[in-house]
Parts: structure tokens; C-alpha cells; sequence
């Protein structure tokens, strides 16, 4: 079977939590950082506004999904020091665990893993010079949590976690993203099953940077209207430092999505900046 | 500079409750049981992750010192990875 849908979402943890004290002690963690990114904090009411905005995007992920009724969901997002640290960092992660689980404050998460088709994508990488690390234990966390809770609350279908180093220098290429993303593809499309593939994380924001809190809305526009033009190919060519320069390094998750879909144009974009910290971006490519 | 050892253990900070709970009792204690300069040393007895940034760790790991702050003990961010 074909690659039968892919979706991009942003993965920020204010998502998930309750506007008000949640996102108060949110903000008051990441601003002690940066205090004058606390000058710009929502109100209650833009909180909510917000998140009730979030819920609605990702109900159009979620039905878009649903339509495609896949067997499998790929999740390509990043660790943040949960499951790799200084002692060894992966470029590229294939999950081969039997089941994945993870918490998020109130919510547990427990999937069936995919490590068949984990161990194909493995496989078909060493054939093409495309090495994956892999292993049979991860813990899932806000990068996968959040996006799941609203696209795959029930654990009716297996996930395949794909970690890309998005957060420790150095990181790999937009080219590199893609490659691996065109490879997702063949393996998929050599199939028996029906497989999704879903990025998370961006759009612009600084995680434990003096930065944070400034969102580069430009640069994220201008992500959201080349795929909706089915031109993600022309994305390969910004360095790391360019993604990094708006914030935007967790945009090598999406990269991979991107390589996976080709020149397939992007049929729902959205986008809101939450004002806190991160540009929230939400994509669904019909394919 | 590596500072590895500063980083590991900001990341057991955050990863290890029992750690977290040692910390919570005697830091320096804690503080012995890793390779540290008297600079890093100083830094983490600061509690300000801004300080500990300088030093070369990456920004999401100095924000876990916040969890010995008495403010920030309860923060919701501890629950959840």
C-alpha cells in the first residue's frame, strides 16, 4: 500500500496543559531565563481562545486521518533529554520495541510499537546508505504526547516513534531530513499495510534560550506557503543555521514528513502563534 | 570545555527522582558525587540557569535546577518529560 497520510503539528507542551496555573507555571519556568519575555504573557482568555483554536486544527488532522484509515502511524519528532543524552546522541532513531509508553501530568500514553516495519526502515537504509540507530526501549514524551492526545487518543493502531536530532549542535541537514523522509516512502509504499507518518514540533520558538518568547511569524508563513504549493523540495537547500537562526530546528522533523509526501501539495495549514513562546503550525497533505 | 558532568546532573535532576530527593536533602552532598569545577559547583549553589547556560549547558538542561527552588516545587512541568 501507498503512504496513505501524512500530517505535521506543533508539540508544545502549553497544548496539553489547562490555561490558567498550568500555563502560568509554563511560563514561569522558561521566562526565568529570559524575564522580559514575561512582558507578553496571555491573558485567561487568550489562553483559552488558544487552546480551543489548537483543538480544532488538530480535529482536522485527526479526520483527515481517520479517512485514510491507516494501520500505522509513523511518528517522526525529537528527544528533549529523555531518552539520549550527552553520552550518546542519535542522528536518526528507529524504534524496534514491542510497545511504547509514556506520561503526560494527568494523561498516560501506551502503544502497540511497529518494529516490523521499523526493522524494514532500518534495513532499507543500510541498503541505501542511510544508517539508523535503533533499539527496543524508549519513553514517550511531550514531543509525541501532545500530538497523539489529539489525533490517537485510543491506541487503535500501532505507532512507529522516528527520532531526528533537531536539539543538540551538530544536527543534520534539511537535504539530509528529506532523504530520509523519500526513504519512509519507498519502504512504505512497498507495504502490505496502510501507513501515516506524522512530524511534530516548531514552528519558531527557543526552548532554554535568552530568546525565548520571540516567535519568527514570518519565516514560519513562509514554510506554511511553500507546502501548500507542494515546493518542500526547494526547503533542502537552508542550513541548520538558518533553522536555527528562526527558531525553527525542530522544522528538520517536519523535513522528513516533507521528503515522504514529495511534491504533494498541503491541503490544510494552520497556524497560530500561542504568544508564550512557540508559533503553533498544523499541516495535512491528502495523498 | 566539556561540561558533561554539570550536565549530568541537571539531566538526574529532572530524570532521577531518587536524585531529586537526595538533592533535596543535601545538595552538596550531590554536588561531590560529580566530577565539577569549584565554577560549576558555584553556578548550580546559584540556582540561576542563566549562570549555568554560561557555562556552556544546553539551555533546557539549566532550567531543571529550578526544581530545588521552593517556588518552582510543585511547577507542572515536573510532570510531565
Amino acid at each position: 500500500m501507498p503512504l496513505v497520510s501524512a500530517l505535521a503539528a506543533s508539540h508544545a507542551p502549553n497544548i496539553l496543559l489547562e490555561p490558567g496555573r498550568e500555563w502560568e507555571d509554563f511560563m514561569n519556568l522558561h521566562y526565568s531565563m529570559a524575564p522580559q519575555g514575561s512582558a507578553s504573557r496571555p491573558t485567561l482568555e487568550k489562553q483559552k481562545k488558544l487552546r480551543q483554536d489548537a483543538e480544532q486544527a488538530f480535529a482536522v488532522l485527526r479526520a483527515d486521518l481517520e479517512e485514510a484509515k491507516p494501520d500505522v502511524l509513523i511518528v517522526v519528532a525529537n528527544d528533549q533529554f529523555v531518552n539520549f543524552f550527552w553520552n550518546n546522541i542519535p542522528t536518526f532513531f528507529v524504534t524496534t520495541a514491542d510497545e511504547v509508553e509514556g506520561q503526560f501530568t494527568r494523561h498516560h500514553f501506551h502503544y502497540r510499537n511497529h518494529k516490523d516495519l521499523g526493522k524494514a526502515i532500518v534495513r532499507a537504509g543500510m541498503d541505501k546508505g542511510i544508517d539508523f540507530s535503533f533499539g527496543e526501549h524508549i519513553e514517550l514524551q511531550h514531543t509525541q504526547n501532545v500530538p497523539l492526545y489529539f489525533l490517537l487518543r485510543e491506541p487503535r493502531i500501532p505507532i512507529l516513534p522516528i527520532y531526528v536530532n533537531t536539539w543538540v549542535d551538530p544536527a543534520p541537514s534539511p537535504r539530509r531530513c528529506y532523504q530520509v523522509g523519500e526513504l519512509i516512502r519507498e519502504v512504505a509504499d512497498n507495504s502490505k499495510e496502510r501507513v501515516a507518518i506524522l512530524a511534530t514540533g516548531g514552528l519558531s520558538h527557543f526552548p532554554g534560550s535568552p530568546r525565548i518568547g520571540e516567535i519568527d511569524e514570518s519565516f514560519d508563513h513562509k514554510l506554511l506557503e511553500v507546502m501548500r504549493h507542494g515546493k518542500g523540495r526547494s526547503l533542502v537547500d537552508y542550513s541548520v543555521q538558518d533553522l536555527l537562526q528562526a527558531g525553527d530546528t525542530e522544522f528538520l522533523n517536519w523535513m522528513v514528513v516533507i521528503g515522504a509526501v514529495g511534491d504533494a501539495k498541503a491541503a490544510y495549514t494552520a497556524y497560530m502563534p500561542d504568544v508564550v513562546a512557540t508559533g503553533w503550525g498544523f499541516v495535512s497533505w491528502k495523498l | 570545555m566539556s561540561c558533561y558532568h554539570l550536565s549530568r546532573l541537571l539531566f538526574d535532576l529532572k530524570m532521577s527522582e531518587a536524585v531529586y530527593q537526595r538533592s533535596l536533602k543535601d545538595f552538596e552532598a550531590v554536588i561531590a558525587d560529580y566530577d565539577l569545577s569549584a565554577e560549576e559547583q558555584d553556578a548550580l549553589r546559584s540556582g540561576d540557569p542563566r549562570k549555568l547556560r554560561q557555562l556552556g549547558v544546553h539551555g533546557m538542561l539549566c532550567l531543571y535546577i529550578k526544581r530545588l527552588n521552593p517556588e518552582f516545587r510543585d511547577n507542572i512541568y515536573w510532570q510531565q518529560k
